[in-house]
């Protein structure tokens, strides 16, 4: 056999062996066999040098020739191989250039959601001073002096016969006493008790107050009105209880249960298997406090509600301690985007 | 309030599961909160005999007890020191489960197999008693179940969360009131039989009232010849379950009676009492009292006292005395029930430190009228379980008798207020089971029994009438009701649309109570006056802040010491300072915003530390989305900010805050070591300026002309100064005029800068001609030159 069809064996060979790789290191194993430093064809080039000069050219040119054509196939076969296809030096997948945004307090934010339900129901916002008046805070509302309903709020005091309220109501007394109705209020803000900090309580929480006067304003149309905010802010199949309780500024008074939202009323760990979770206080305005600020409680009749803002916060983040909001842990606030 | 199940079913006579009498009683406003059964400790517990008892080689507190127990015998290692042959007691074997937590497994003592143990009455929730093992009726058999032999087998205790305007479900009676007004069916109230003998308790005892406003009655009977014993078993059962420790049949009567009926009554030793008369009168300052439970008491005026004429003897509706306690050898008893106004009581309470049982009656409002019922029921039972003689008469002080009050009631107005369509038979036949009486037809005259105080008014009545239907049967409206216009106040859009420009531009919310700590806040305003908290929960919480950067720099202590060092943080808060004078106090809102730590790192961007300008950085953005216009800083001194860098902030010529950076002492003494830099603005005054209504300009026609000008200047040369040069010098045509370059160092002269501003004209009216802009631009580098000698560098 001729070197020249030595060269086109060996050719074909690599050629057939190259389209039955299946893997690099065979293609590796190929090359080293044809193309290496003493590969066949690399060997046949290495040897023009022995042949009568007549023979070289035709022999060189032809060997050259397959082993280019062995080297392509072998480059566009590992290309293959690699997944490859035409790869560019643009890497997309380094991280975009973000600007870092900060982020809205959980509070706020659970505050905002509960003003702007409420604000789709036509009322207003109204806010009030921190540090109270006893007055506003207890008498107003119809808490007589040494009364045990005091105790239900264990009352922090400050200089000058002040106190910092114990809850958003000195709203209702002051915006009773300056306006007419109808009226239709909430007042969000922060109000404080005289208790130890731990996991579950806290010195300062957060509330949402609301009320309704107007002639004619009955507690089915509280009841309809309350309903029509948990749908919307917990869950439109959300069911509710109302138990009778006793707030001094309202008669009758009711606490509300959700049922739970986590478990859907099966019972769960959040509502400690009772399938209802206690998230709302609410009754119709004592006709004391209507009278205290000068309205006709026979002419017009009202309702109100208060309902906390970290306890909701808690229940629906699964946030297991109150701490967590004042401490402003970034590592906690980022976590609420 | 605890109450046991069982109690509440031989009151009613209903057939109420645990679950659904709760639930019922839930929703009529007495919430029961727990309902545990009552055998819930006694679970694998059964009566065993002690048979031998051997000492156990080495140990001299524990010894060996051989029990019966019935089909097995088992031996028990007990430490006890009143086991004894031939006893029966408690064993709890295998897999019992024991109050405190207590689980019966297999375990080696001092090398004894031991799987059992003999229990106390604390290990089964019976009692706080826990010096010895709880010893069993001898009747009892080895074998049978614990919870069989003491009745406990399907017994609950139910706890009751009570509101504190119904003192009379403080009671059996009281709640058995509301399931029977539930199921419109009668309380079954003990009845008893009392035979007094001839002699007259009026000539052991005279009673007078000093004060009867604190005391409007007080009743008296003696029993003579009491036997004190252990109470019948029947009888602790029911105060155990209610959670009071049973002490002797005496005491036992007078807690019974109390639970039952809510009458608190008081049994004091008739031969220690020290005279025949009962004074009730204030106390005196510094009067010295010892109560029963051994505690010395110096009394004030406030304290309502039962006297012999002498001394105290008891503090009135709240604790006996030591000296006339009942004892093992009282054979005589003056029996007390009395009435005590409820407002004192708290007073009295509040100055002798203590709440009991007969306290927390009297204090919610007890009833004046049951007294004779209560002390008659008492009575009989001294004589039925104590062999006690019952002296003619009750010793009744009662000079004006309070009687039950007459409200007028609207059926109408009820509907008209709970949004329902009653009958007024239905409202009629609620308030007789709720042993109210009616008369009237289209209106009502209700007669309000006096063991409901609470009940006042006629929205009181409309209260009862929802409550015994139910909430849940008042209808739920779907009618929106008042005003469907309401607008947002912009004052909430204005914080609002603040917290969307700050957390746009990196900083995060945080939000403070306000409450913080004196010490720390004398490190920054040393000249503002601080609003102090009378009565703080503890002493860094003892003031409200009189200015948000405090509580910044709390929060940025939080956060670096746990490894969060890079911070942009802003609050929107209220500062508060005392009132004047004119009754007036300070309660401002300000915005605080504080930057430390660095940039953040990315691929792309090195870090480089926060400082001055991310603040007024954020500030700008601020007052590009509100149109506020240009902040300036005049340096001024604080004393909590580095000397260099200490401004006050003005915007359009007013002062309106502070920024600089914390003085690096200051900041160490909050727990932070790293640069902060710092600015608190008055958020009254940025509001003022904020919500202008934007009026369009029409977009430019004609090009603008930009001009660049590099220049090398004294380093103290602000850029503010040199811009507002610029402007004044351009002309009218200068459209604007921004720094793009800054730079010190090599080639520039020490103690200069180089400083580039590109400034743009344009023209409304038509395309500038260069020769105007040249001139503007000369007489520009004209006035630089001028006014701050500045060296024009060629591009």
């Amino acid at each position: 056999m001729s070197v020249l069809d030595e060269i086109t064996r060996l050719q074909n060979e690599a050629i057939e062996r190259i389209g039955k790789s299946d893997s690099l290191d065979s293609l590796q194993e190929i090359q080293n066999v044809y193309l290496g430093r003493k590969g066949l064809i690399t060997s046949i080039l290495k040897s023009l040098k022995d042949l009568p000069n007549d023979q070289r050219k035709e022999v060189g040119a032809s060997a050259n020739k397959a082993r280019v054509a062995v080297s392509n196939l072998l480059n566009e076969k590992k290309e293959s191989l690699s997944g490859g296809g035409e790869r560019s030096a643009f890497d997309p997948t380094l991280p975009g250039t973000q600007p870092q945004t900060g982020v809205v307090h959980i509070i706020t934010q659970v505050i905002e959601d509960i003003c702007n339900t409420f604000h789709g129901m036509g009322f207003e916002i109204a806010r009030g001073p921190n540090v109270e008046t006893d007055y506003y805070n207890f008498e107003a509302l119809n808490f007589p002096p040494d009364h045990p309903a005091r105790d239900m709020q264990d009352t922090m005091f400050v200089e000058h016969d002040r106190l910092l309220r114990t809850h958003t109501t000195p709203v209702q007394s002051r915006f009773l006493e300056t306006h007419k109705p109808p009226i239709k209020i909430i007042t969000p803000g922060i109000c404080f008790r005289n208790e130890a900090i731990s996991t579950r309580s806290h010195v300062a929480f957060h509330q949402v107050d609301g009320f309704v006067v107007d002639e004619g304003v009955t507690m089915a149309d509280m009841k309809g009105a309350i309903l029509a905010f948990c749908k919307a802010f917990f869950s439109d199949d959300v069911k509710l209880k109302f138990r009778p309780s006793y707030f001094p500024f309202t008669e009758p008074s009711a606490e509300v249960d959700i049922s739970c939202f986590l478990c859907e009323g099966k019972g769960c760990r959040v509502c400690k298997y009772a399938g209802w979770l206690e998230i709302l206080g609410c009754g119709m305005i004592d006709p004391n406090v209507l009278e205290k600020a000068g309205i006709d409680s026979e002419k017009y009749s009202g309702y109100a509600f208060g309902m906390g803002v970290e306890r909701p916060a808690m229940l629906k983040y699964k946030i297991n301690d109150i701490r967590l909001f004042f401490n402003n842990d970034n590592r906690f606030l980022r976590q609420f985007r | 309030m605890k109450i046991s199940y069982k109690w509440l079913i031989e009151l009613t006579g209903l057939d109420w599961n645990p679950e659904d009498l709760g639930d019922r009683l839930t929703l009529c406003g007495t919430a029961c909160e727990y309902i545990d059964p009552a055998d819930q400790y006694m679970h694998g517990v059964i009566v065993g005999e002690i048979l031998a008892i051997n000492k156990i080689e080495g140990a001299d507190k524990i010894r060996l007890a051989t029990v019966n127990l019935g089909d097995r015998q088992l031996d028990v290692v007990c430490g006890a020191p009143n086991i004894e042959v031939g006893l029966k007691v408690p064993v709890a074997t295998l897999g019992a489960k024991l109050d405190g937590g207590i689980v019966i497994k297999k375990a080696k003592i001092r090398g004894i197999d031991s799987e059992a143990m003999i229990c106390s009455e604390r290990e089964l929730g019976l009692s706080d008693e826990h010096a010895g093992i709880l010893v069993l009726d001898s009747s009892a058999t080895p074998g049978q179940e614990l919870a069989e032999l003491l009745d406990y087998k399907d017994d609950f205790m139910m706890t009751f969360e009570l509101t504190p305007n119904r003192p009379d479900s403080m009671s059996a009676v009281g709640i058995a009131r509301d399931m029977a007004a539930l199921a419109s069916v009668k309380v079954n109230k003990p009845t008893f039989e009392l035979t007094e003998s001839e002699e007259k308790a009026s000539d052991y005892i005279k009673v007078t009232i000093e004060d009867e406003v604190a005391c409007p009655r007080y009743a008296a009977r003696i029993i003579k010849n009491v036997k004190i014993a252990e109470s019948p078993y029947w009888l602790k059962k029911k105060l155990v379950l209610a959670g009071v420790r049973p002490i002797s049949n005496v005491v036992d009567i007078t807690n019974f009676v109390m639970l039952e009926l809510g009458q608190p009554l008081h049994a004091f030793d008739y031969d220690r009492f020290g005279s025949k008369e009962v004074v009730v009168r204030m106390g005196k300052e510094k009067e010295p009292f010892k109560s029963l439970d051994g505690a010395d008491h110096e009394l004030t005026s406030e304290v309502i006292m039962i006297t012999n004429g002498k001394t105290g003897v008891a503090a009135g509706g709240v604790m006996g005395g030591f000296d006339s306690e009942v004892e093992d050898g009282t054979t005589n008893i003056l029996l007390e029930a009395a009435y005590f106004n409820a407002s004192m009581i708290r007073k009295s309470r509040r100055q002798l430190g203590f709440v009991t049982e007969s306290s927390q009656r009297f204090e919610k409002g007890a009833d004046p009228n049951i007294i004779e019922y209560a002390i008659d029921y008492a009575a009989s039972l001294l004589q039925s379980l104590c062999g006690g003689e019952v002296l003619a008469g009750i010793v009744d002080c009662y000079p004006s008798v309070i009687e039950p009050l007459k409200i007028k009631f609207r059926p109408k107005r009820c509907n008209d207020i709970i949004g329902t369509e009653l009958t007024s038979d239905k409202m009629k036949q609620i308030f007789e089971d709720l042993e109210f009486t009616v008369t009237g037809d289209t209106d009502f005259e209700v007669t309000v029994p006096t063991f409901r105080p609470d009940i006042e008014r006629e929205i009181d009545l409309i209260e009862e009438i929802s409550r015994i239907i139910g909430f849940d049967n008042i209808p739920s409206s779907n009618t929106n009701i008042g005003s469907l216009y309401t607008p947002i106040h912009y004052e909430d859009k204005f914080k609002k649309e603040m917290r969307t420009v700050l957390t746009g531009v990196g900083f995060d919310e945080f939000i403070s109570h306000g409450l913080a700590d004196s010490k720390l806040a004398n490190l920054l305003h040393t000249d503002r006056p601080q609003l102090k908290i009378a009565n703080p929960i503890s002493e860094d919480l003892d003031i409200m802040r009189n200015c948000l950067m405090q509580t910044a720099m709390t929060v940025i202590h939080h956060n670096v010491s746990h490894r969060s060092l890079d911070l942009s943080i802003f609050e929107i808060g209220k500062t508060y300072l005392p009132p004047d004078d004119k009754d007036y106090w300070a309660e401002d809102e300000s915005l605080v915003l504080a930057v430390t730590g660095n940039t953040q790192h990315t691929w792309r961007d090195k870090p480089r530390p926060r400082d001055f300008y991310d603040i007024t950085g954020a500030m700008k953005a601020m007052a590009t989305h509100f149109g506020w216009g240009d902040f300036s800083f005049e340096a001024k001194q604080f004393s909590f900010f580095e000397k260099e860098i200490s401004f006050e902030i003005s915007l359009n010529n007013k002062v309106c805050g502070l920024i600089g950076k914390m003085n690096s002492k200051v900041s160490k003494k909050f727990g932070v070591k790293q640069d902060v830099f710092i600015a608190e603005l008055n958020l009254a005054y940025l509001l003022s300026l904020s919500n202008k209504l934007i009026a369009y300009q029409p977009l430019p026609i004609y090009p603008a002309a930009l001009r660049d000008l590099a220049m090398i200047v004294k380093e103290e040369v602000q850029a503010n100064e040199l811009l507002q040069q610029v402007k004044k010098s351009a002309g009218k045509y200068a459209e604007s005029v921004e720094i793009f370059d800054l730079y010190q160092g090599k080639q520039i002269e020490k103690g200069k800068k180089s400083i580039a501003i590109s400034i743009s004209y344009r023209s409304k009216e038509s395309s500038l001609e260069s020769a105007i802009v040249d001139a503007s631009q000369q007489k520009v580098v004209a006035d630089l030159v001028k006014k701050f000698n500045v060296e024009i560098r060629d591009k």
